[in-house]
């Protein structure tokens, strides 16, 4: 980019600063030492009701929440393709969280704590950007955009993106014929993406919608037709290669199997705990077009009104 | 040159002046590489080397930089503050009642507004008969308007005209009511598109003559439209759906209303129920129910349905209620079977 001649010294300052490293985001989730570097990009991927948005939810609160109470404090842009952004249930959560940690740490007169309550809300919020994008052109001239809303704030170290396959068909349909322009909108902000991971170190986490099915996989697995469709039947990443090529890490979700949750719920409480799965593939994140595997871990959490607890 | 720029956005394919000698809307290609078109969009601009462009170009640097902003400003989306939406969904987000009270409790006390909820159930589930109850109850109760889409044309007016008389005696209530009921005909998808544009553009407000606002648009039932266009290995058919998605989406967050969708259902590979319309609009609606036919004894449990809550970010998931398609209208009233008998057989 032109702009880095003109660049001032509080912008350099805040390219080159240390952002907060998401590493630790979320140690139940990633494989030992595996978890999300600078400049690394996680796919959450799955059918829809698997958990994919609470748990996006999950990592954007550990964000935003203040080190008191247990988050990192950092500021996050949510780049809303999908038109989900729920912003009552997030505020829900949030706030579960903070009353959590105020229990935990200094029990405060009721009546203080009433007025800060708020401000803290309030304060956890303003570290959410909020973007909605209509369009695949809208969402790469906003990536363009958000380029300088980096280069001001050193706080700004993580980027939601929900969804990235909310354009795929639009965009299918209007590139024509030819494969290379109907990827060409997604190719370009994978393009841009990678350079803005690079220069200004931020992470990215991104859903995509399990959206097409893998009809390959069913021909040779067409004998053991199970009553329910098979999990590796919608796996399979369906985005162009560039994209592919910067995920780093693949959470895969899907839903827990109500059967062995039933048997041990007693209450109503209890029953109405779905239980959710996430396996989590992290790639060695190298530029060669193969990717190596690197690690693997499976968790399991279920949702309550306080967010997604880990089981 | 702000214009061209514009202009050739839309026309990426035919450039009738890509490689000739003297472009004639665009300064910067005919200097000294005129055989390489350099720009063809405000996308192209934006990504482009503004140092490399203005050498090129013999325009100033800073010339360009300014028409980048520009262009930035006018194109991308506007960040907002988490702050600064949750405080205007503090002050706009309304909850409009189906006033079925079941289903309001499964629905977390109602539809919401800024966010799409689906209905979905065989023929005869009652999806039709909920969407008149939400329709009647949101235009005599809140005295709000309503945008009816009818594509199958299962309205019945008279239907609505005998809710609303359960409801009240005075007949200028009730014409005050079904005045706020504005229905749109549409029986295929571009039509649909277009009707959705025009509510979107000239917005709720002027599209419906009525007095108050729009609180709610109903679109009954959007997979009759959609399904006829999907199938085979077209991507035409999905890119539509995605389109009315996506218009859907844009009416309930902009205009804060809540929309209500029918669809239909088919069995999976189990045989057990599920929405229709495929895996990629299964993403689409925030929530959604599902209906069916109480199975019971007895005759008298006919007009009785079960809503089972399948989608939801707020509660529990596969819980479920029962109502009755009576509600409304006054089962004391007698003679529900007849009745029943002639709603089953238009939704």
């Amino acid at each position: 980019m032109g702009d880095y001649k003109t660049e001032t010294g509080a912008q350099l300052f805040a390219r080159l600063e240390a952002r907060r490293c998401l590493i630790d985001i979320e140690p139940h989730l990633f494989p030992k030492n595996c978890g999300p570097q600078y400049g690394e990009v996680v796919e959450l991927h799955g059918l829809e009701g698997t958990g994919k948005t609470e748990l996006l939810y999950h990592l954007l609160c550990r964000c935003i929440l203040p080190v008191e109470a247990g988050g990192m404090g950092v500021e996050v842009v949510f780049v809303d393709t999908d038109y989900s952004l729920d912003m009552l249930r997030l505020v829900t959560i949030l706030e579960n969280r903070l009353a959590a940690g105020r229990s935990s740490s200094s029990p405060q007169a009721e009546s203080d704590a009433g007025c800060s309550e708020e401000a803290a809300l309030r304060t956890c919020l303003s570290r959410l950007l909020v973007v909605h994008c209509g369009s695949s052109s809208q969402l790469l001239l906003t990536l363009h955009y958000l380029e300088t809303s980096l280069s001001s704030r050193p706080g700004l170290s993580l980027l939601l993106i929900d969804s990235i396959s909310a354009f795929y068909w639009l965009d299918r349909c209007g590139g024509g014929e030819s494969a290379a322009r109907q990827e060409d909108k997604l190719t370009k902000c994978s393009e841009l993406l990678s350079r803005l991971l690079r220069d200004y170190r931020i992470t990215v986490f991104a859903t995509s919608h399990a959206i097409r099915r893998n009809y390959r996989n069913i021909a040779t697995s067409s004998s053991s037709s199970s009553s329910s469709p098979s999990c590796s039947e919608y796996e399979q990443p369906y985005l162009c290669r560039p994209w592919q090529r910067l995920v780093t890490h693949r959470l895969l979700c899907s839903r827990g199997t109500p059967g062995t949750n039933m048997a041990t719920a007693c209450t109503e409480e209890q029953s109405r705990r779905q239980a959710f799965n996430v396996r989590c593939v992290s790639f060695s994140s190298s530029s060669s077009s193969s990717k190596v595997t690197k690690a693997h871990k499976s968790s399991s959490f279920y949702v309550t009104d306080g967010g997604v607890v880990f089981v | 040159m702000m214009k061209s720029i514009n202009n050739g956005c839309s026309e990426r394919r035919h450039v009738p002046w890509a490689g000739r000698k003297h472009c004639p809307r665009f300064a910067c290609c005919q200097h000294y590489h005129s055989q390489i078109p350099l720009l063809f969009t405000v996308e192209d601009l934006v990504a482009s080397d503004s140092e490399e462009l203005a050498q090129k170009c013999s325009l100033s640097y800073k010339a360009l930089l300014a028409i980048r902003r520009v262009l930035l400003a006018q194109h991308t989306a506007f960040p907002v503050s988490g702050a600064d939406l949750y405080e205007e969904l503090l002050s706009s987000t309304a909850i409009v009642s189906t006033s079925i009270p079941s289903l309001d409790k499964l629905l977390d006390s109602g539809l919401y507004t800024g966010e799409i909820t689906e209905l979905s159930g065989g023929p005869g589930t009652g999806k039709s008969q909920v969407c008149f109850a939400a329709a009647v109850h949101t235009a005599h109760r809140l005295k709000q308007s309503v945008i009816y889409i009818d594509t199958t044309g299962g309205l019945s007016a008279s239907r609505l005209l005998q809710m609303l008389q359960v409801q009240t005696d005075h007949v200028e209530e009730q014409m005050e009511a079904l005045q706020r009921i504005r229905v749109f005909r549409v029986f295929d998808i571009f039509s649909l598109l277009g009707c959705l544009h025009t509510i979107r553009c000239g917005g709720p407000q002027q599209a419906s003559l009525g007095a108050g606002s729009v609180k709610a648009v109903i679109v009954d039932s959007v997979s009759a439209i959609i399904s006829p266009t999907l199938g085979g290995k077209q991507n035409e058919g999905m890119s539509l759906m995605m389109q009315v998605a996506g218009a859907l989406k844009t009416i309930a967050k902009d205009f804060n209303v809540a929309v209500l969708v029918t669809n239909h259902v088919t069995r999976g590979a189990g045989g057990e129920l599920q929405a229709g319309l495929g895996l990629t609009w299964s993403h689409v609606p925030r929530t959604r129910l599902l209906l069916e036919r109480s199975r019971g004894p007895g005759p008298l449990l006919g007009s009785t349905r079960t809503a089972t809550l399948v989608k939801s970010s707020r509660q529990p998931c596969h819980i479920k209620a029962q109502f009755d398609l009576n509600w409304g209208s006054g089962s004391e009233e007698g003679l529900p079977g007849r009745k029943r008998a002639r709603d089953s057989s238009d939704s």
